[in-house]
C-alpha cells in the first residue's frame, strides 16, 4: 500500500484540507462530533515516483497486426516503468487453429522481439489439434528465443489429452503455459457464445493435478471473468500461477487473491489495460516486499527454471 | 488540491465492499492525498424509494465535523418515483446535497423519459450537476441477477441534446468514447466532465485533444473500482499532453467549475 509512504508527505501538508480550501462544511449544516481523521493534501508526483520505484514484468502482454503496435504498447509500458513485456499473438477465438495461423502469429512476435530485444521477449502460439506441427513450432520459436507459450485460446481445453505432449514438452524445457479462461462464465452457467473448448478453473486444477511438475498461468482474472470463484477454485493447485491482467480493475481483486493464493502465485500483467494493471497493484494492501514478488520477483523466478535470467 | 468526483458508501448486493464506509473512504483518501470526495449511496441504486438512501447518507455525514469538511454530497433521485420532486427539493435545501445522481438502466426508465427531462431541468435551473454513470460494474462477472446492457458515451446523448444547458458528470467511461461529429460537438460546447476511473479512458492525452482539458476530472469510482487507477491516468501524462496547469483542472479545478466552487 501507499499508505507509509503517502502519509509522510502528508505530515506538513495539513492545512491544504478541503474543508479549509474549500470552506468548512460543504454541506452547509453542523455536526454532532469532532473530526478525527488525518487530511488528505499530498504531493501528486510522489504516486509516479511510487510506480517507477518497482521493476516490473508484463507477464500477459501482447503485440498485433496493426500498425501502431508494438510502438503504443511500448509507450504504456514505458509511462509505467514496465521493464519487460512478455508478448504473444494470440490466434482468432473462432479460427481453425491452423498451422499457417499459429507461425504467423509466432513471426509477427518474433519480429516484436528483433525490434525491441531489451524490452520484448517472446512467448509462442500452438494448437494440440496439430501436435507434429505443434511441436516442430515449439522447437522453431524456442530455438528462437522464446520460453514459453502465450495466449493460448479455446481450440483446444487445457486438460484435454492432445494438449499432453505440449505440456510434456515444456516440462522438458522447464516453461510455463499461458492458457486464457471463459470469460462467459462468469454468471455460473457457461454462455453460448462461448467456444465449446474454453478452458473452465476445474479444467486448469484437473490438468495441475495430472502433472504436478508442469507450471501453468491461468489468464487474466482482471479479464471480465469472475475472479472470486477462480481464486477460491484454484487455491489447492499450486503449479497454476495467476496473472492480475484484463480491463476490469475491480477494487479488493488482489487482496482476495492473496488470501486464496498466496504472494508466490500472483504476476504482474495487464493485457494491454497497463493503468489497470499497475494502478490495483497499487491500490491493494501490499508490503514492499509482495510488491516486488507480484511485479517482478515471481515471474523472474519461473524465467530462471528455464534458463532465462532478467535480474 | 486532489478532489474524486466519484465515490460511494453503501453496500452492493452480488459482492461484498471493503471501503465502502465513510471512515474507510476517508482513510483511502489520506492514502492517496484526496482532499475531498463526491459522495453518494449504493443503496439508493436498490432501495425502490430512492430518498431512504438519501436520508442514510445525510445522517452518517451528519455525524462527524470531518465529513462535512471532506465530502458533498449527490443525491440518488428516481424521476418516475412518487414524491421525487419533493425529495430533489428536500435534499437540495435541508441535506446539502451538491448534485444528482440518476440510474435508469436499475430504474427502469428512459434518459428521454418525460420525468427524467423535467428532473434534469430542475436540477439546471437550481444549479445542480446531473451524475450519470455508464455502468456501476463489470457486466460480465456480475451476478445472473445484475442488469446486463452497459452504456457508450453515446447513450447519453440524447439527454444532453435535451437539456443542453444542464451540468452533467459522465461517470465510468467503461466503453466507447467515440461518439459521431455532431455528437462530438455537442459535448464539446456542453458543460460535462468525464471521470478517470472507467477503463476506456485509455489515452487520456488523446482524448484532452479531442474533446477539450476542461472535459476531464478525477474519479475513482471507489469502493467498486481500485483506488489508485483513475489518479494514475492523469499523473502518468507527458508534459507533452498535460502541463501543470492542466494536471491540476483534472485533479480538482475542473470538477470545482461545475460544482459552483
Amino acid at each position: 500500500m501507499l499508505r507509509v509512504n503517502r502519509r509522510e508527505f502528508v505530515a506538513n501538508t495539513a492545512a491544504s484540507a478541503a474543508g479549509i480550501i474549500l470552506g468548512s462544511g460543504l454541506m452547509g449544516f453542523t455536526s454532532k462530533e469532532k473530526s478525527d481523521i488525518p487530511s488528505g493534501g499530498t504531493k501528486k508526483e510522489s504516486l509516479m515516483q511510487e510506480v517507477m520505484k518497482y521493476r516490473k514484468i508484463d507477464t500477459h502482454a501482447h503485440v498485433y497486426f496493426s500498425e501502431d503496435s508494438p510502438r503504443t504498447q511500448i509507450d504504456f509500458a514505458d509511462r509505467l516503468g514496465i521493464e519487460k513485456l512478455m508478448i504473444s499473438r494470440p490466434m482468432v477465438p473462432f479460427s481453425k487453429g491452423l498451422p499457417e495461423e499459429f507461425r504467423k502469429c509466432n513471426d509477427l512476435v518474433l519480429r516484436c522481439v528483433k525490434q525491441h530485444p531489451d524490452r520484448f521477449i517472446g512467448m509462442l502460439v500452438v494448437n494440440p489439434t496439430y501436435g507434429k506441427e505443434s511441436l516442430e513450432e515449439i522447437k522453431r520459436c524456442v530455438d528462437a528465443g522464446m520460453v514459453g507459450t502465450g495466449e493460448l485460446y479455446n481450440h483446444v481445453k487445457i486438460n484435454d489429452p492432445s494438449f499432453y505432449p505440449i505440456i510434456e514438452k515444456f516440462i522438458d524445457l522447464k516453461m510455463i503455459i499461458l492458457m486464457h479462461t471463459a470469460i462467459g462464465y462468469a454468471r455460473v452457467k457457461l454462455n453460448a457464445h462461448e467456444p465449446r473448448n474454453i478452458s473452465l478453473p476445474e479444467d486448469f486444477v484437473d490438468i495441475a493435478k495430472r502433472y504436478p511438475e508442469a507450471m501453468f498461468q491461468f489468464a487474466h482474472i482482471g479479464g471480465g471473468i469472475d475472479w472470486e470463484y477462480a481464486c477460491k477454485a484454484l487455491k489447492h493447485s499450486p503449479n497454476v500461477y495467476v496473472d492480475v491482467s484484463g480491463s476490469n480493475n475491480a477494487a479488493n481483486m488482489i487482496d482476495l487473491a492473496i488470501k486464496y493464493l498466496g504472494e508466490d502465485r500472483l504476476l504482474f500483467g495487464c493485457d494491454n489495460s497497463f493503468y489497470q494493471g499497475v494502478g490495483h497493484i497499487f491500490s491493494a494492501k501490499l508490503t514492499d516486499a509482495q510488491r516486488k514478488k507480484i511485479f517482478f520477483e515471481n515471474y523472474s523466478q519461473i524465467l530462471k527454471k528455464g534458463g532465462k535470467n532478467v535480474d | 488540491m486532489l478532489i474524486d468526483s466519484n465515490a460511494y458508501i453503501g453496500h452492493w448486493p452480488f459482492r461484498q465492499f471493503e471501503y465502502n464506509t465513510l471512515d474507510a473512504l476517508l482513510g483511502r483518501m489520506a492514502e492517496f492525498g484526496t482532499d475531498a470526495s463526491v459522495v453518494s449511496s449504493l443503496n439508493g441504486i436498490f432501495y425502490k424509494n430512492t430518498q431512504a438512501a438519501n436520508e442514510e447518507l445525510y445522517d452518517s455525514l451528519r455525524s462527524k465535523k470531518i465529513y462535512q469538511e471532506r465530502f458533498i454530497p449527490f443525491a440518488v433521485i428516481n424521476p418516475i418515483y412518487s414524491g421525487w420532486q419533493d425529495d430533489f427539493e428536500t435534499c437540495r435545501t435541508k441535506m446539502g446535497m451538491k448534485g444528482i445522481r440518476l440510474y435508469p438502466k436499475y430504474h427502469d426508465y428512459d434518459l428521454t423519459d418525460p420525468s427524467c427531462v423535467e428532473l434534469v431541468k430542475m436540477a439546471r435551473d437550481r444549479g445542480l450537476p446531473v451524475a450519470l454513470s455508464l455502468r456501476m460494474v463489470d457486466s460480465r462477472p456480475t451476478s445472473w441477477l445484475d442488469i446486463e446492457k452497459e452504456w457508450s458515451l453515446k447513450d447519453v446523448i440524447p439527454i444532453i441534446r435535451l437539456v443542453p444547458d444542464a451540468r452533467y458528470l459522465i461517470l465510468n467511461v467503461a466503453n466507447s468514447p467515440d461518439l459521431s461529429g455532431e455528437d462530438t460537438e455537442l459535448l464539446r460546447k456542453a458543460e460535462i466532465l468525464m471521470d478517470t476511473s472507467g477503463r476506456n479512458i485509455i489515452n487520456l492525452g488523446e482524448l484532452l485533444v479531442k474533446y477539450g482539458k476542461n472535459k476531464f476530472c478525477f474519479g475513482t469510482h471507489s469502493p467498486i473500482l481500485d483506488y489508485c487507477t483513475g489518479l494514475l491516468r492523469i499523473e502518468a501524462l507527458r508534459d507533452s499532453e498535460a502541463d501543470e496547469n492542466t494536471k491540476e483542472l483534472l485533479r480538482s479545478g475542473n470538477l470545482k467549475s461545475i460544482l459552483g466552487m
